[in-house]
């Protein structure tokens, strides 16, 4: 199986350096695959840098669009029958690739995920290893494994990190890709690992693909601003309107919601909650297009999603 | 305010990982009060940071215990001066903080804001922290009322945009 490595990129000439070259030497090891830098409307170098330096790497210049419509713009651009998306922060090591392809031989297999390590090898918390997920009374709770012990075997998880994911594209397609919903970023990998296992496809985690993830180079940074979290704030909301079918849940979670923004976080002062709310109900029209669309394609129910995520049944 | 027989009640919500701040406002406590007896109430998530930090007399509040079990016990000790430390992020843990040491009835009430790395406690007065208290609740409310017309406004749309356009799907399965 041929595939594509794409690595999305916005300004990030000082990351391609490292992440590049080692997506090259991984792209010629595994065999005849692609490389391929998605620039979601840089306005440093890069494309100067990849041209220059790396010119069998397909260099795409997108209009800017967001991380969640670049990875969609890049991945219809591919023409290989797997595509693996990659951040320009995450640095693969030469052999992470044959694993992710092995998985995805399987044709039940939508997407598998690479083990996410430091620099220092130890586990990184900013992407998540082995994710599950479990719906609390407000939201859907979030789980990364942090145990290395239990990341020793390929195991199911609920979604595969856009930092580092492999896939069958024709999966991707029949999913819509990533949602406009979600943008310009959060929540969508989880959207889509989350629809995928609804239509009955299984999302993996590969701990065999080891990449390596700075995460003071980029979202580390980013991730601490007030903006930021609103944004992630709002896309907890919304991934809840959209894919939790479940109607008493449903009912459960909503009027929980109410009590989350009275109960706000303070964070800098800002009561992020209730402007994260008033945010997600600024796309309630596209959110309930967008459910509605999963109430006429879900085959699986909201709970056996989950527990089928953690590995708990078929 | 100096002598041995003072008593000070310790309001606080710390977690893990928040031990050097509720050091810090140990520390500003006891140039504030010099050799007082640190009585704390605290959580069953705080009650272990508060042992690290060598604090014996932790009145654990949402173990079991009400909140006027918590008062009762507190009063029993008669502290002269009451330390909240705003640690916990959460809206209604900063209100339930100033409720309790209001409901304790304290004469002498300091706070410590949250502006590391170096917290001085400043004197609130009773009336003031009511206010704040009031001020807060009212908040609350008007948030909540806020988020009910939200989450309401969401549900219909969505119920009623599922029924006309979506499927059976697997909702109920």
């Amino acid at each position: 199986m041929r595939a594509t490595l794409i690595i999305i990129n916005h300004n990030g000439r000082h990351l391609l350096e490292t992440s590049l070259p080692a997506a090259v030497v991984a792209a010629r090891a595994a065999g005849d695959h692609a490389v391929m830098v998605a620039d979601d409307a840089s306005t440093d170098d890069s494309l100067e840098f990849v041209s220059l330096d790396f010119p069998e790497v397909q260099f795409l210049a997108f209009p800017r669009g967001g991380f969640g419509r670049t990875c969609n713009r890049a991945v219809e651009a591919a023409e290989t029958e797997a595509a693996v998306l990659l951040n320009n922060d995450v640095v693969v090591t030469e052999d992470f690739l044959p694993p992710l392809l092995a998985d995805l031989a399987d044709e039940t297999v939508f997407a598998v995920g690479c083990k996410f390590l430091n620099p220092d090898g130890s586990l990184t918390h900013a992407l998540g290893n082995r994710v599950s997920g479990e719906w609390r009374r407000d939201l859907l709770y979030l789980h990364h494994e942090t145990d290395p012990a239990q990341l020793t075997e390929t195991c199911p998880q609920l979604y595969a990190n856009g930092g580092g994911m492999a896939f069958r594209r024709r999966a991707w397609e029949a999913l819509g890709g990533f949602d406009d919903l979600y943008l310009p970023i959060y929540w969508e990998d989880a959207d889509l690992g989350y629809r995928a296992w609804g239509r009955g496809w299984r999302v993996l985690y590969e701990p065999a693909s080891v990449v390596y993830h700075d995460q003071g180079s980029t979202m580390g940074r980013i991730q601490r601003l007030p903006q930021v979290e609103l944004i992630s704030a709002r896309n907890a909301v919304l991934f809840t309107w959209k894919n939790l079918l479940d109607r008493g849940q449903f009912r459960r979670t909503l009027a929980a919601q109410s009590r989350w923004v009275a109960d706000d976080v303070l964070v800098g002062g800002l009561p992020n909650r209730m402007r994260a709310l008033l945010a997600a109900t600024k796309r309630l029209a596209l959110a309930a297009r967008c459910r509605a669309r999963e109430l006429r394609e879900r085959t699986v129910s909201d709970e056996e999603i989950l527990k089928r995520a953690r590995g708990e049944s078929a | 305010m100096s002598g041995p027989s003072h008593t000070v009640l310790l309001l606080t919500f710390a977690r893990r990982g928040e031990e050097a701040a509720i050091q810090n406002a140990l520390t500003a406590l006891a140039e504030r009060v010099p050799g007082a007896r640190v009585i704390a109430v605290g959580t069953p998530v705080s009650a272990p940071v508060l042992r690290a930090l060598g604090i014996a007399d932790i009145l654990v509040y949402g173990d079991g215990k009400s909140a006027r079990q918590v008062i009762e016990e507190a009063q029993l000790f008669m502290p002269e001066v009451a330390a909240i430390i705003y640690d916990h992020p959460r809206f209604a843990a900063h209100l339930k903080l100033e409720a309790l040491a209001l409901a304790i009835g304290v004469r002498t009430i300091l706070r410590f804001l949250p502006s590391p790395p170096l917290p001085r406690p400043e004197t609130i007065g009773r009336f003031r922290l009511a206010l704040s208290v009031m001020a807060k609740g009212l908040q609350m409310l008007f948030r909540l009322c806020v988020g009910m017309a939200a989450t309401a406004l969401a549900c219909s749309y969505l119920c009623w945009y599922g029924r006309s356009r979506g499927g059976r799907g697997a909702s109920r399965t």
